[in-house]
């Protein structure tokens, strides 16, 4: 064999797992080649070497650092969930004044703002004895089921006898403020004319009822002129003017009635301008300005 | 019917079922019979004694947490030893690119049981000539080993250090045992080049 194929054989040779074929043409071999000899020394000195490396010793401390990592593996499942859950003897006490807190609080909160709960509530408690008065009135008969339409343009008086749907009403009294807003436009076409009798008839809402007339219809004003068909030309053009919108006009013998909707900053600039027209005499006024528009029905009147 | 290589009795068996059944005392034994060996391999992959420590920590939390997934077609020690040895492997990665963005050597002084422990040699009380010299060459041999590739390194240790058998670092490896004897040869003539180079006459 040649010297190459030895020496990739002396190591398995050294540690004796060739072949004995092998084994007995390397020993030949070894007899009386010098360079494989000298290779085969190496081999077991570097062998030495290595085997002679000392063996290390961990630190003292290891064993127990790594038993504690795996305990705390173990541990905390139920820690975890111990910790969320809390035995009840601390559990029930900490309860107990948790509720007793949000009670309390509750209680507080309600009383700060009693006055504004009154308030809220009085409109949707205003409708029902609105609507059942309606009733009696045109005796008709109310469907609970009509969904309001959406119109908020639209106002129907009890001269045109028209069924006012209310059922949303009286179905859903707690309407957030905005939407009542304009529903609350129908139902409330009869308050102005009967406004005297819807008085009388729930004296101590007087404080909301005004509040919610004024949401229904912002101002209410008569104006005594001498030409009626002038006067309402007038009053449109100045309505158009300050950027209002006609929303509808009656014409009577008598009277006309025009009602707009307006920007309620222009209100004021409004009421100059039909001052000029004629005598103007207010019903219901909101003086405040509030913000968005508001409806204005004027009564425009000949003067007698 | 069970197919199973198993060429001796485990004698870790015992304690590795109580294991399994979440004994953690049982797993407290294993690691004081197995750390002297997993610490050695992960030394000898790594040549850093903290970074060893590290290791076998991590290497023996890992066995135990997949303990209950440990088969028993092998050994259980072999099974220690893979864990320890992949991950000295990771480490190594990770330090090669950290080296090779530091240009930092991990050539420490080892750190020998006669208690003298790392230090610059320069520095330290006066020690006989002899375990300086020990001292020495112990350093330039596992300075040679840290020189060796991944895959030579490894059987090197493991055959020629540990005294593994080619079976069990055959199943260790998962490569064969035709290959295991290769690598071993070409790692004892790497080393032997080097010492000769670092130590000179051998």
């Amino acid at each position: 064999m040649e010297c190459r194929d030895i020496q990739e054989k002396l190591s398995a040779y050294m540690e004796g797992i060739i072949s004995s074929e092998e084994k007995v043409l390397i020993d030949e071999h070894l007899k009386t080649c010098q360079k494989c000899n000298g290779s085969l020394a190496d081999l077991k000195k570097t062998l030495e070497y290595v085997q002679n490396l000392e063996e290390m010793e961990p630190p003292p401390w290891l064993a127990g650092k790594v038993m504690a990592r795996v305990r705390s593996e173990v541990a905390p499942k139920r820690g975890v969930f111990q910790r969320l859950f809390y035995p009840l003897h601390i559990k029930l006490p900490i309860e107990a004044l948790a509720t007793i807190l949000v009670a309390v609080v509750t209680i507080y909160v309600f009383k700060t703002i009693q006055p504004e709960v009154k308030l809220a509530k009085a409109p949707p408690a205003e409708v029902t004895p609105r609507i059942l008065l309606q009733e009696k009135e045109k005796t008709h008969a109310l469907d609970e089921a009509k969904p309001l339409p959406a119109k908020p343009a639209e106002q129907f008086t009890l001269a045109e006898e028209k069924e006012i749907p209310v059922g949303k009403h009286v179905k859903a009294p707690k309407a957030p403020a905005k939407v009542a807003k304009r529903d609350k436009v129908l139902p409330s076409a009869g308050v102005v004319k009967k406004g005297e009798l819807k008085r009388e008839a729930l004296p101590c809402e007087l404080r909301t009822r005004a509040l919610v007339e004024r949401k229904d219809e912002a101002i209410s004003l008569t104006i005594n002129v001498k030409d009626i068909e002038t006067a309402g030309k007038e009053i449109e053009e100045a309505f158009i003017r300050s950027g209002g919108k006609i929303i509808k006009k009656e014409y009577f013998v008598q009277r006309n009635i025009i009602v707009a909707e307006l920007d309620s900053k222009k209100v004021k600039e409004l009421l100059e301008k039909l001052k000029r027209v004629g005598e103007v005499k207010e019903k219901a006024l909101a003086l405040e300005p509030r913000e968005g528009s508001i409806e204005i029905k004027i009564e425009i009147v000949r003067k007698q | 019917m069970r197919e199973k290589k198993q060429k001796t009795t485990d004698e870790d068996y015992e304690f590795v079922s109580l294991c399994k059944k979440g004994d953690v005392d049982a797993f407290g034994v294993l690691v004081k019979k197995h750390q002297k060996s997993m610490f050695n391999i992960a030394y000898r992959m790594i040549g850093n004694y903290e970074e060893a420590c590290d290791i076998v920590q991590d290497a023996f939390v890992s066995a135990y947490r997949s303990i209950k997934s440990f088969k028993g077609t092998a050994k259980f020690s072999t099974w220690l030893y893979t864990i320890v040895m992949n991950l000295s492997k990771n480490r190594l990665k990770q330090l090669k690119t950290q080296r090779h963005r530091e240009k930092f050597s991990i050539n420490n002084p080892i750190p020998t049981n006669d208690g003298q422990t790392r230090g610059e040699l320069a520095s330290s009380e006066p020690s006989a000539l002899e375990n300086l010299e020990k001292r020495d060459v112990q350093q330039k041999v596992q300075e040679c080993i840290n020189s060796l590739d991944e895959e030579f390194r490894e059987v090197l240790i493991l055959r020629d250090i540990q005294g593994l058998s080619y079976g069990e670092i055959s199943d260790l490896l998962e490569v064969p045992e035709g290959t295991v004897k290769s690598r071993l040869f070409r790692a004892r003539e790497a080393i032997k080049d080097c010492l000769k180079e670092v130590i000179g006459d051998l």
